[in-house]
């Protein structure tokens, strides 16, 4: 398993640059290019060529490519001309704030789904189970910067306006301004204090879907002839299902946390821009929008990355909640 | 799983090596080699201050400002993005003059200036106690340096048009001794405006960056070192800037700011904005939306400062479309707009209606022009029959001699604005038998398709923030048809003659009838369907104290803002 997963990764690698590639070329040929973003009124023509060479527009597009390629090739991603720095360091500021709110949200996504879905299974046909169904497919069908309005206004506005709670959470952004003047364990308070909504409106979301994947998948394996048997032995009705039940149940749940992994990254865009958390997501849209290309290209390199990644540890865990996989690959 | 251990380690280590490797793209590796000693600099400096600073009353206290977007930052490209040009100018550096409410000349980092009686010399005196944050004096030598680098093209400065007149090169500057500057030029109005938007940079910091490589150095974006009344602290990209008082700040310009720190945070949506504004996570919501000023204004501890701004909402209509040649085509197309329902519909109101690109603030607007051109549709078909546009085959819409219909197409960068009066002004014209159509362009491609040598467009929504210094020969004159902003393609001598006039009468009293005659011609030949100057609207907390909004800008008074201790809140 293990060597088709490094095939795999390393076949992934010229499918990157080809979509790296794609991009490039997509966005280098759309209407109007990034020296575009700065035209002003009173701007000269003189100006606007300079800012063009600056970019290094006024080249002809495949000597764009190929110095772009091989740039990219050296791990040099380039410059941002819109955050004016190199494409590396924005990245590298952006990157840890995606990858505390989707780990943290992922974890709760899957305690929380696995949870309810097991709970579900158990509880087949029950009003709990229509209950936890219709909450499921509550969230998992809401729109993501919906739900992160409503938990804004609920747990922010209503919570100090009207309901006058002791706490309320913060509406936006990481930190609070003026942060770094506290004490590094009021600072970790105030990092975590931040982070509730959107991990919750992400983990709420996430949730609903990872549930109803665990319902199924349980009740696939509970009709099952060795859990009869388990049953039949006379063990506990907990350590039937978890050990014999979930052990099993959980197998395909972990494709589920291969495709989710990328997709935290890609997908918590609406999210952080909303709670103008400052991610990935809100550093590809702003790139976009500026049509600040190395950001963009780098991100798209990175997302994919991560795809590849997401079905490795997907593969990984395979081995690590089915004996017969790691022993076959042994 | 040793082996799935080490595998996964590979794949870790080469995506931080793809990250973590440095790369020799512009600015890159100069950040730690500039920015790490030039801030350690400013931290000497102000630390030779720790324990005079004044203390108690209205001194101390954090203020948030809140915007939809980051700013670009110091660089003297950066200057053609209003947050940044407002920070260079208020915040951050200094410029020679500023303006009182009246927006008339005060000293600020020049006590004084002394024009010949020619018209053909500007003379600065410096104040002699102006520091840049790192411990230098401000000297005559920074602003030659300024001068000199923002007419040259290479540093990518926006506003090159403020020195058309001055004399080519060194020539145009001379510095006289270490506080006196003297600029050289051809006579021309408004001769000190240009002085009020450019911020000096300092000459010992930047002189010898090549001044093509400016837009890129780390000076502008990661460790700009100012003299203005607030000190750069820190950046955090996309997130926020962190601005310190700066104690050095010369007591005769008011001496330290009141604040002690003042962020600017990006909040890229509005509506989040408008909850942090109301849970007091902002003090100042900056542009409000109509419908977020009304909310706020129903709040308590906010206030909704609604100022007029030198900005001018617009559609082009571009001439060289044959539909669009016909005058009376363009008239009609303003005569079926109905403009004042648009400013009420759009704005709640608050917006002064346009005839002519002369912003209400400016000291030539013509209130008279206001209701030139009234909403008349019957006015506005007749116009369109004499030019031989019928609805021929009765379907509503009107059609040519060969039967082309007269649809036009509107285009204009996402923006819920324009979006609102695409659709209102799509049902009115439609009304005169004319069929717009909106359509939303992504901001590059719109820029491009109305500023290319092609000109691919036949209307476009346009919003200019013209400043208090105006010249629209870029925009009518018959020599710049092919130039950026010629989006009408109009050629007429008579307006050639006022736009080449009205650049060189000094005397306001003398220019006012020829500025008048020229919005005249304007309204004639209707290059523009003019919408509205809008108010801006910015929220604001109301411990806040001394908050002045006027056209200046936002961030004018900042200098004067306080909070009163029991106000002040810690992080």
């Amino acid at each position: 398993m293990l060597s088709f997963s490094l095939r795999r990764t390393l076949l992934a690698i010229p499918l990157l640059l080809g979509v790296a590639t794609l991009v490039f070329f997509v966005l280098s040929l759309a209407p109007g290019d990034a020296a575009s973003i700065y035209l002003r009124p009173g701007m000269t023509p003189e100006t606007l060529e300079h800012i063009r060479r600056s970019m290094g527009l006024d080249d002809p597009l495949l000597i764009r490519y190929g110095r772009w390629l091989l740039a990219f090739l050296q791990g040099d991603f380039g410059y941002s001309h819109f955050y004016q720095m190199p494409v590396r360091d924005r990245i590298l500021a952006a990157l840890p704030n995606t990858l505390i709110l989707a780990s943290g949200a992922l974890f709760f996504a899957f305690l929380i789904g696995i949870l309810v879905g097991v709970l579900q299974a158990v509880k087949e046909g029950s009003f709990l189970d229509s209950v936890l169904s219709g909450v499921t497919l509550f969230f998992y069908s809401m729109p993501s910067f919906w739900l992160a309005l409503m938990l804004i206004l609920f747990f922010s506005l209503s919570a100090m306006k009207l309901w006058n709670w002791p706490f309320s959470f913060p509406v936006s952004g990481i930190q609070s301004p003026g942060a770094d003047l506290l004490a590094p364990w009021d600072q970790f308070r105030d990092r975590i204090h931040h982070l509730v909504l959107p991990t919750l409106t992400l983990t709420l979301i996430l949730a609903g879907g990872v549930a109803r994947y665990v319902r199924t998948s349980m009740l696939d394996v509970i009709r099952q002839d060795y859990i009869r048997t388990a049953r039949a032995k006379g063990l506990p009705e907990t350590r039937v299902i978890m050990k014999h039940g979930l052990r099993n149940g959980l197998i395909p749940v972990v494709t589920l946390f291969g495709v989710y992994f990328p997709f935290l990254l890609s997908g918590t865009v609406l999210i952080e821009y909303v709670f103008a958390w400052p991610g990935m997501g809100q550093l590809m849209v702003e790139s976009i929008l500026r049509k600040d290309l190395p950001v963009v290209l780098a991100g798209t390199f990175l997302f994919g990355g991560m795809v590849v990644l997401g079905n490795l540890l997907a593969d990984l865990l395979y081995g690590v909640v089915d004996p017969r996989i790691r022993q076959s690959d042994g | 799983m040793r082996r799935s251990l080490s595998l996964l380690s590979l794949v870790a280590l080469s995506i931080t090596a793809c990250v973590g490797e440095s790369g020799d793209g512009p600015g890159a590796g100069l950040g730690d080699t500039f920015c790490g000693p030039a801030l350690a600099r400013v931290d000497s400096f102000m630390a030779t201050f720790a324990g005079e600073e004044p203390t108690g009353g209205r001194y101390g206290g954090m203020v948030v400002v809140g915007t939809v977007a980051d700013m670009h930052g110091m660089s003297p490209r950066a200057a053609g993005d209003v947050g940044s040009a407002q920070h260079q100018q208020f915040v951050n550096l200094m410029t020679l003059i500023e303006a009182d409410e009246s927006f008339d000349p005060m000293p600020y980092l020049a006590t004084s200036w002394e024009v010949s009686e020619d018209r053909t010399e500007l003379t600065f005196r410096l104040r002699e106690d102006v520091y840049w944050h790192d411990g230098e004096l401000t000297t005559a030598q920074d602003v030659a340096f300024t001068y000199l680098t923002v007419i040259n093209p290479a540093s990518e400065y926006p506003n090159p048009g403020f020195f058309q007149h001055y004399l080519p090169g060194e020539e145009g500057v001379e510095v006289v001794d270490s506080f006196t500057v003297k600029f050289h030029f051809q006579p021309h109005a408004d001769i000190l405006e240009s002085w009020r938007g450019l911020a000096i940079l300092p000459h010992h910091l930047l002189g010898d960056v090549p001044t093509e490589e400016l837009s890129t150095h780390p000076y502008g974006a990661v460790c700009p070192v100012g003299n203005g009344p607030f000190r750069f602290v820190s950046r955090a990209p996309g997130e926020s800037w962190t601005f310190q008082a700066n104690p050095a700040f010369p007591e005769a310009l008011g001496g330290r700011p009141y604040l002690d720190r003042y962020v600017y945070r990006v909040i890229p949506t509005q509506t989040t904005l408008l909850a942090e504004l109301i849970t007091k996570g902002v003090d100042v919501y900056v542009q409000m939306l109509p419908n977020h000023a009304a909310t706020a204004r129903e709040e308590t501890g906010l206030t909704v400062l609604s100022f007029p701004y030198p900005a001018i909402f617009f559609v082009a209509w571009n001439s060289r479309v044959p539909e669009l040649s016909d005058v009376r085509v363009r008239r009609a197309l303003t005569l079926g707009t109905n403009r004042r329902q648009i400013i009420e519909g759009v704005q709640g109101g608050e917006a002064v209606l346009l005839n002519s690109g002369v912003p209400p603030v400016h000291w030539a607007f013509d209130p008279s022009l206001g209701d030139s051109l009234p909403y008349d549709p019957e006015q506005a078909r007749s116009l369109l029959i004499a030019a031989g546009w019928v609805d021929r085959d009765e379907d509503g819409i009107r059609e040519n001699l060969d039967g082309e219909p007269l649809v036009i197409e509107l285009i204009y960068n996402q923006n819920r604005e324009r979006q609102q009066v695409g659709e209102i002004m799509r049902v009115q014209l439609r009304d005169i038998g004319v069929e717009l159509r909106p359509r939303v362009m992504e901001f590059g491609a719109y820029m491009s398709q109305i500023t290319s040598e092609e000109r691919d467009f036949e209307g476009a929504f346009v919003t200019f923030e013209t400043g208090f210094r105006l010249d629209d020969r870029d925009l009518f004159h018959s020599d710049a048809v092919d130039g950026l902003w010629a989006f009408a393609g109009i050629m007429d001598p008579e307006l050639d003659r006022y736009l080449d006039t009205l650049q060189l009468i000094p005397d306001r009293v003398e220019a006012l009838p020829v500025w008048r005659a020229y919005q005249n011609r304007l309204l004639q030949l209707q290059p523009y369907t003019f919408l509205y100057s809008a108010l801006r609207r910015d929220g604001v907390n109301e411990r806040l104290q001394d908050v002045v909004m006027d056209p200046r800008g936002d961030w004018a008074t900042i200098r004067q803002w306080w909070i009163a201790p029991q106000d002040r809140k810690t992080p």
